[in-house]
């Protein structure tokens, strides 16, 4: 199975929920396991969430891009922001870290994606945003499942 | 977000969260459950999970905010029925020993039990 998609949509909080649908969609057709879609969502919802609120600060003119590619069972997700970006990404991965407390944030978004996912990669300069990779292939689905459809 | 939020015997508050929690709608619940605190004597919160379809680590920092609340009154925090891809994300926090599976009643048996040190 061979697909393509990219998604634009504005820096409101309300998107979080459609990236996490539209990607969602997009793999369904590989009978993932509910586990699965539940750690892919969790990872697009990270990466959205991070682009919304550190790299625009919530500001609705600001445009988060997702682009996914599907070859065979391996979907690789990017989501990128042309917002703030990250002073040092490393300190950023840390467990725990976050610039905001007051927020709320956990500090535990970067640290949740690495877990859910087959391979992480985040680029980021400060003052031009920041772009999260991801790859996750999803386990073939069970010979019983196909033959009976 | 749909939410059910309870008040039980013992001044354990029992928050059920419905539906998809993520940044977007975990506000909403912070601020019940912060008017409960602010408000009366809460001995504890139980977070009945099972209704949970999604939750990302904004699920995480709305807990995790609410235990530090709920330090200034020694109380206790219990996490019920997380599904299994959010029990990974609990344990990765440090919030394993919250988790159990089962009832409110079970958790207050739990909290409890953490109240009265046994």
């Amino acid at each position: 199975m061979e697909n393509e998609m990219t998604l634009t949509f504005a820096a409101v909080s309300e998107n979080e929920a459609l990236a996490r649908m539209t990607l969602t969609f997009f793999i369904a057709s590989l009978d993932p396991t509910l586990e699965e879609i539940s750690e892919y969502k969790t990872v697009i919802s990270e990466a959205a969430t991070n682009a919304i609120i550190h790299g625009y600060g919530e500001d609705p003119s600001g445009m988060v891009e997702v682009r996914a590619m599907l070859e065979g069972r391996e979907v690789t997700v990017t989501i990128s922001d042309k917002g703030r970006g990250i002073t040092d990404v490393d300190e950023a991965m840390q467990p725990m870290f976050t610039t905001k407390p007051d927020d709320e944030r956990s500090g535990m978004g970067f640290t949740i994606m690495e877990s859910f996912t087959d391979n992480l990669k985040v680029e980021s300069a400060p003052g031009s945003g920041t772009t999260v990779t991801f790859k996750k292939t999803f386990s073939p689905v069970p010979e019983v499942c196909r033959t009976t459809g | 977000m749909e939410q059910m939020i309870e008040m039980l015997e013992g001044g354990f508050v029992l928050v059920r969260p419905a539906g998809e929690l993520d940044h977007h709608s975990a506000d909403e619940i912070r601020r019940t459950v912060s008017h409960l605190l602010y408000g009366g004597a809460i001995s504890g919160i139980i977070w009945d999970l099972g209704s949970l379809q999604f939750m990302d680590s904004a699920g995480i920092g709305l807990i995790l905010g609410r235990m530090r609340d709920l330090r200034t009154v020694d109380g206790g925090t219990v996490i019920l029925n997380p599904s299994s891809t959010m029990r990974k994300m609990f344990e990765m926090s440090g919030l394993g020993d919250h988790l159990l599976d089962g009832t409110a009643t079970d958790a207050i048996d739990k909290l409890g039990g953490i109240l009265h040190g046994k």
